[in-house]
């Protein structure tokens, strides 16, 4: 079956007389009818990895067993993989039939007639049925979309490669676009690989994220748990939107002192710190509340920099009042609440709901509780 | 020669050149009007440009033709004037009765169809195996470009060294693998060929830099789903990539095929003289050597408008090709 499995992956490209690391010892192990989400920034090797497993590049060292078999020399033609391209890729010269029989020509013995019959099915199943004779030079985007998805599924294969397939759409396609990869995913239950740079398209598509950065593996996990619960600080700050609040600390007893505030901590968040007194504090910006009462070992007076009005909420930047100017964080308020530039609000910044790192690894050391 | 195909309602709008028309001009002179009403708003005013090559153009290239066609309709032959009074289409059934002008036509028409399909495979390879990211990309294309850039009457001298029958280099390979000296030059079953494979060697170069522009014209995406869509290598191209190559197949074509068509220079250089080898004699060469070896004017103009038909019978539907993309 379709399980699909990293071990150690590397990629090395020569670079002049030195080598660039793409991909360094990536481990990723993905159980059939699986949708994992790769997402990291630009240049993270999210790319190199996907087409590591297509066969459009060669592994440097390690594995890529597809259910149980080691593939890493096979051609991509004898992989029973279908890649959906971020530029669509459909052939010109072909009209929409051609180019979603293509694959089933080339890699199967099936009929003429057998041919016709599945891509009519994929087709039906995209919603591209009347646009079988056309070229795709008469589609528009969306529907070129379409037509690279329905020409991957129609090959019926063991996994499904996808590069960053919905990011030549505008918005409002590409949100119902998700939805419809979700649902045809989860009909088709084949095993996919998507690759995105987008935290949104992570957190709402896959089964799993695996998040890469400078082509290390961060985490793999549920979304979720990568949200509440990150490795570290780069995935901490990369999923969600606005993303964390971070302040450098230095532990000093119970109390962590930053530059403008100390933080008293209880006994249950010490034990979790051990030795560490360098640390990284973490909180997101909807956990940050506003409050009447200033007395509170975690509430701080804050200065109102910039207000955002986004309709259901706020995105309201603040500065702690000792701070010098420009140096805000962001915490999200309800969209009613008034809260105007200049105004002094104090705010809370609850202890269950803070993330601590070590300062110079970046590992959690403590996540947020999480309330059943 | 462009010129404003609108209908002229707006002729009162500022011109582009508009310090040199004069308002008072435009609705007081008539013929002026009155063209610039027909054929656009600045179709006066714009002649000074286009005017004089228009003409010169005209006289001189389809003035030449047709001054080409009367002639090949009278008898004019020898010195003197020819007499315009008396046209008939005799040169054309002389020529069809004449046996030289029939083998010429053949070996044009072998020459432009074979040399034009060996050329362009040829080309089409070089140009895949190129721009298969080899080492010393720019070496190899410069290489082959090479012989392109000579004049035929240095191609054409050094391949009569190269088939020459007791000291050529493919008379001395050949004979020391074993084989009998072939007499490229004398042979007339073989001269064509010959001719055909020294005019392939210099202008597959020209036909890969053609095809090579198309081909990196091509996404590398379009590659990278053939493969992943079960395509070997041999499929792809035949599949994907070659049909893409439509166009740079067409434009490459038409230049092979007129030049072709003109390949006088190389079989006059070949011999030194009006006389190509026996077998190798095409409509050119017959038309030189009628005109001004026979002074046979009247044949030759005859000669001359078949090449011409034969040339337009493959600019035009090029041409109309064009046209229907919207190039033209």
């Amino acid at each position: 079956m379709g399980t699909l499995e990293l071990d150690g992956v590397t990629k090395v490209f020569p670079d002049g007389d030195g080598e660039v690391v793409a991909v360094d010892d990536v481990n990723i192990e993905m159980r059939d009818g699986e949708f994992l989400v790769v997402v990291g920034p630009s240049g993270c090797g999210k790319s190199t990895t996907l087409r590591m497993v297509a066969g459009l590049e060669t592994v440097t060292s390690g594995e890529i067993r597809l259910a149980s078999n080691v593939i890493n020399d096979v051609k991509p033609q004898h992989r029973d993989i279908a890649m959906v391209f971020q530029s669509y890729a459909l052939y010109p010269h072909m009209t929409v039939k051609g180019n979603m029989a293509f694959g089933l020509e080339e890699s199967t013995d099936l009929s003429d007639e057998e041919i016709e019959t599945r891509v009519t099915d994929a087709a039906a199943t995209m919603g591209i049925a009347e646009l079988l004779d056309r070229k795709p030079s008469d589609l528009s985007g969306g529907q070129q979309q379409r037509v690279a998805l329905g020409r991957a599924i129609v090959r019926d294969p063991e996994v499904f490669l996808m590069d960053e397939p919905l990011s030549n759409l505008d918005a409002k396609l590409r949100s119902e676009m998700r939805t419809e990869l979700q649902r045809l995913q989860s009909e088709l239950d084949v095993t996919t690989m998507y690759v995105t740079h987008d935290q949104t398209e992570a957190m709402t598509m896959g089964d799993r994220i695996a998040i890469l950065n400078a082509g290390e593996l961060q985490q793999v996990a549920t979304p979720l748990e990568c949200y509440h619960e990150p490795a570290n600080r780069f995935v901490a700050g990369f999923i969600g939107d606005p993303s964390m609040n971070f302040f450098d600390v230095e532990r000093d007893g119970d109390t962590l002192i930053g530059d403008t505030f100390d933080y008293p901590l209880s006994q249950s968040t010490l034990d979790d710190i051990g030795d560490v007194t360098d640390l990284t504090l973490g909180i997101r910006p909807e956990d940050i509340t506003v409050t009447e009462d200033a007395s509170g070992d975690h509430t701080f007076s804050t200065v109102v920099e910039v207000v955002e009005p986004m309709g259901d909420e706020n995105t309201v930047y603040l500065r702690f009042e000792d701070a010098p100017e420009g140096e805000t964080f962001i915490a999200t308020v309800g969209g009613l609440q008034r809260i105007s530039v200049g105004d002094e609000i104090s705010i809370e910044i609850p202890e269950k709901a803070i993330h601590l790192f070590d300062g110079s690894t970046g590992e959690a050391v403590h996540n947020r509780d999480i309330e059943e | 020669m462009t010129r404003n195909t609108d209908t002229g309602d707006d002729s009162g709008d500022a011109l582009p050149d508009g310090g040199v028309a004069e308002s008072g001009q435009r609705s007081g002179f008539s013929p002026v009007s009155a063209l610039n009403e027909r054929f656009g708003s600045d179709f006066v005013e714009s002649s000074q440009f286009w005017l004089p090559p228009f003409l010169l153009v005209g006289l001189f290239v389809y003035g030449a033709i047709i001054w080409n066609l009367l002639i090949s309709l009278t008898d004019f032959t020898g010195f003197g004037t020819p007499d315009y009074g008396d046209l008939d289409l005799e040169m054309y059934s002389r020529a069809l009765a004449d046996s030289g002008f029939v083998d010429a036509a053949i070996n044009t028409f072998i020459l432009l169809v074979g040399f034009t399909l060996v050329t362009l495979a040829l080309g089409l390879g070089l140009a895949i195996l190129i721009d298969r990211n080899i080492r010393f990309e720019n070496t190899f294309r410069t290489i082959y470009l090479l012989p392109m850039s000579l004049s035929f009457v240095v191609t054409a001298q050094f391949w009569a060294w190269m088939f020459n029958f007791n000291n050529g280099v493919i008379n001395i390979v050949i004979t020391s693998l074993g084989f009998g000296r072939v007499d490229w030059i004398g042979n007339p079953d073989i001269v064509l060929w010959a001719v055909m494979f020294a005019l392939m060697w210099q202008f597959a170069g020209y036909a890969m830099v053609v095809f090579l522009a198309g081909l990196r014209a091509i996404p590398d995406e379009h590659y990278e789903a053939a493969k992943v869509d079960g395509a070997s290598t041999v499929r792809m191209y035949w599949r994907v990539i070659i049909p893409q190559l439509k166009g740079s197949t067409i434009s490459a074509s038409v230049v092979l095929m007129v030049f072709a068509l003109k390949a006088f220079d190389f079989l006059y250089s070949l011999v030194g003289g009006y006389r190509p080898p026996n077998g190798a004699d095409i409509l050119a060469t017959k038309m030189v050597r009628e005109a001004y070896a026979n002074l046979n004017w009247a044949y030759a103009s005859a000669v001359a408008i078949t090449l011409f038909l034969m040339t337009l019978g493959i600019v035009g539907p090029y041409l109309y090709y064009q046209y229907n993309r919207g190039n033209l």
